[in-house]
């Protein structure tokens, strides 16, 4: 067997014939030879922007959301200047973005979604699921959103009003989940242990870890 | 009011409320070219080169039949070939050229 390595920048070195990659991975590679070759940009610019994508995950909304819960000048910052907040507890963003933290409440559940393409709140949240960029949610999110709710086994009672709002590549949501019952007593890490990446995006909400049979997905 | 008012209300990519299926949680663990490109994504970005917006109408400019026919970072790859030579930063001939390149290098040795 020829010895052979997978390197996840553009210096490959993968065996000849053990990989084809297709057209348009041939097409992406080609685009940052030549921008490489050209000065525009740089091989290490990418392999540093792969590692701070994989440094973004939903822990980190979950981490400002259970601050959120437990210091009220803490969320009414938040609440104030999203992008600010997060960036006091380390989280900075690397775009141009606004952050528009969604607060739930007892009466309005908040849902985000980008119609036009996959605005998400990357800093904190990382990348989107697929189905959060595919046209079934884009589309009826803003048309029928407690449909979708309801496909996410999520039931909002009538007298509680539905959000929709919309991202784009300028301004970026993050929902801010309601507290579960029960949890008068937890940590801020166990809190940040409830808080998922769908109900951060709206599309479910977080269970109480106490309730009978209470499961917190 | 003529027939054809309403065929600019929305754009290819602009879906919000339109007619669509019921939806599957579906997801898949990111591709290493997939990360690539959109870590050139943002690197385009950050050196002002393509912004996010740009890229974003890049993409509806393909229009609904090739939008549904790529994949979601298959059609980033052509909306940064297609910016990338309006604005000059590439030709067309350069990137043919060195895509037949990268293409040599996977295929396998004649012996």
């Amino acid at each position: 067997m020829s010895a052979h390595m997978h390197d996840e920048g553009y210096g490959t070195t993968v065996g000849r014939g053990d990989y084809t990659p297709g057209y348009y991975e041939i097409m992406e590679r080609s685009i940052a030879e030549l921008l490489v070759e050209k000065g525009r940009i740089s091989a290490d610019d990418i392999r540093r922007q792969i590692e701070v994508l994989d440094s973004r995950n939903p822990a980190l909304g979950a981490r400002v959301v259970a601050r959120a819960w437990v210091d009220p000048e803490f969320r009414a910052r938040l609440l104030a200047n999203g992008r600010a907040a997060c960036e006091e507890l380390g989280i900075t963003s690397y775009e141009d973005t606004e952050l528009i933290v969604l607060e739930n409440t007892e009466r309005v559940h908040n849902l985000m979604v980008c119609t036009l393409c996959s605005c998400y709140p990357r800093a904190v949240m990382g990348l989107p699921p697929d189905w959060y960029k595919l046209k079934p949610y884009r589309a009826r999110a803003v048309k029928e959103p407690r449909a979708v709710l309801a496909e996410f086994g999520t039931i909002i009672p009538e007298d509680v009003e539905v959000r929709v709002s919309d991202a784009t590549a300028h301004v970026r949501f993050l929902v801010l989940p309601r507290r579960p019952a029960g949890t008068e007593s937890f940590t801020e890490e166990q809190l940040a242990a409830l808080v998922t990446r769908d109900a951060m995006i709206g599309v479910t909400t977080i269970k109480s870890p106490v309730s009978a049979g209470g499961s917190t997905r | 009011m003529k027939a054809n008012n309403n065929l600019v209300d929305w754009l290819p990519n602009d879906l919000g409320g339109v007619e669509s299926d019921r939806f599957q949680r579906v997801d898949h663990e990111m591709l290493p070219w997939e990360k690539r490109c959109h870590a050139l994504a943002d690197v385009l970005d950050q050196h002002k080169i393509v912004s996010t917006e740009e890229k974003r109408r890049a993409v509806e400019a393909l229009g609904s039949d090739l939008i549904g026919k790529l994949s979601y970072y298959e059609r980033w790859a052509v909306g940064f070939a297609t910016l990338l030579f309006a604005k000059g930063v590439i030709s067309p001939g350069e990137l043919a050229r060195k895509m037949a390149e990268v293409a040599s290098r996977f295929e396998p040795e004649a012996s």
